[in-house]
């Protein structure tokens, strides 16, 4: 085969070729930094920045929307947050599903739907996930961003070669980045734990009670369908899972390791002694045993592998050909949060929260997600 | 983080301007395509756009 030559003439146009790529997945890389639109409901009170509690924040990557619903009664203060991990979608959209909908009637609800915004901004390389998955709304697709595990390391360079949190736990390097890791946080410590030191400084200065962390997980990872509690939240989460159990709803309780620190389960409870909780779904996008990523896997939850995996026994939930799709695990996490809201009531009643217009799980199973979403514009 | 940052992009530069100096010297084509991709991403990379 005759060899073809380069010449000054065709290094020109490859150079304008790699610049012209440079510009196409540059624009496309930019996108993820611009947040998908979240439309509050009648119900909100006040729109806060995680900032306003630590100012160090401010005009930082690390900065985030905190949505305030404050209700008629008084009553407790309940902390949602969602996007910790940008990678475990259910999360983000029951935050965005609750801000759209909600309205306290008893004590005050406030919402952060992207705790770690930077993680919100790239996506894991090389996992060939998508930049966005989209869910059906009767008006058209509504797009919401997959991001990463770990906070933009265009925001926080380098990684040290082993990270020691702040809680003094010795973990691998790019920890440092994992926002449930970096808890109580530092004032003036790295960007993740800053932020992690902007959600203590929420707590504390408004008085939380309950504070409930949204998860997803792998369908092979022991702690799931689970609600992980601090000691101090033990009976609440017990009381919680009877309902759930009693509604048929399969769910475990997981009590949070005394000896590992720098999860929000653990540090929230024993920096500020409000009730700490963790809920985890199944998320076989999430998993190491899926077969291609995409759009669908991660909004129908639909995946032959992990049906064979569980054929064969070695996942921790049950998976049938028809998958887990986002709308049962966006339900689930509805579920878990009404009961424990029925259970807070129960224990402490003068501390009750009670929220209206949330979407109930057993219609956001049935009808989808779309159904309850705000329409895409 | 500044100076680190500093440190990363002159790294970065350096290898970028060496890449585009084999891309013009090279007088087989298909190199000269090879070296203009792996220099898409060192350019990405020298903008910090991820």
């Amino acid at each position: 085969m005759k060899e073809i030559k380069g010449t000054p003439r065709s290094a020109a146009l490859f150079l304008f070729l790699a610049g012209l790529l440079c510009v196409i997945s540059g624009k496309s890389f930019v996108s993820m930094h611009r947040p998908e639109p979240i439309f509050p409901g009648p119900g909100l009170s006040e729109l806060k920045s995680l900032s306003d509690y630590l100012p160090a924040l401010k005009n930082s990557p690390g900065d985030t929307e905190v949505y305030i619903f404050l209700g008629k009664e008084k009553g407790g203060n309940l902390l949602v947050l969602g996007g910790t991990h940008p990678n475990e979608p259910a999360g983000l959209v029951t935050a965005v599903l609750l801000i759209e909908t909600i309205r306290a009637e008893r004590g005050n609800v406030f919402i952060i739907p992207r705790a770690n915004a930077s993680g919100f901004t790239h996506s894991d390389p090389q996992e060939g996930n998508p930049q966005r998955f989209s869910v059906a709304t009767p008006a058209g697709p509504r797009l919401f961003r997959l991001g990463s595990r770990l906070t933009n390391p265009v925001d926080q360079w380098p990684d040290p070669a082993i990270y020691i949190n702040p809680a003094g736990q010795k973990l691998s390097g790019n920890e440092a980045r994992n926002l449930n890791r970096c808890y109580p946080g530092h004032a003036d410590g790295h960007l993740t734990e800053r932020i992690a030191f902007g959600i203590m400084e929420l707590i504390r200065k408004e008085r939380l009670d309950i504070a409930i962390d949204l998860h997803e997980s792998a369908p092979e990872y022991p702690v799931i369908n689970a609600i992980v509690f601090h000691e101090n939240s033990a009976e609440l989460a017990a009381l919680a899972v009877l309902e759930l159990q009693d509604e048929g709803l399969e769910i475990r309780l997981e009590a949070s390791p005394a000896g590992l620190r720098g999860l929000s389960h653990r540090e929230w409870g024993d920096h500020t002694g409000i009730k700490a909780l963790l809920l985890e779904t199944p998320n076989a996008s999430h998993g190491r045993l899926k077969g291609r990523p995409s759009s669908s896997l991660i909004v129908d939850g639909r995946d032959k592998f992990y049906a064979r995996a569980a054929r064969l026994g070695w996942l921790f939930v049950a998976y049938g050909d028809e998958g887990i799709p986002l709308s049962h695990r966006v339900a689930r996490h509805l579920a878990a949060l009404g009961a424990l809201l029925r259970s807070l009531a129960e224990l402490e009643p003068d501390k009750a929260i009670e929220v209206e217009r949330m979407p109930p799980p057993a219609e956001v199973q049935q009808k989808g997600l779309g159904a309850f979403l705000h329409p895409p514009n | 983080m500044i100076k680190v940052r500093l440190f990363y992009h002159l790294i970065v530069l350096y290898l970028s301007l060496h890449l585009l100096w084999y891309l013009v010297r090279r007088k087989k084509i298909w190199s000269q395509a090879a070296a203009a991709l792996v220099l898409t991403l060192f350019l990405l990379r020298l903008f910090l756009i991820k």
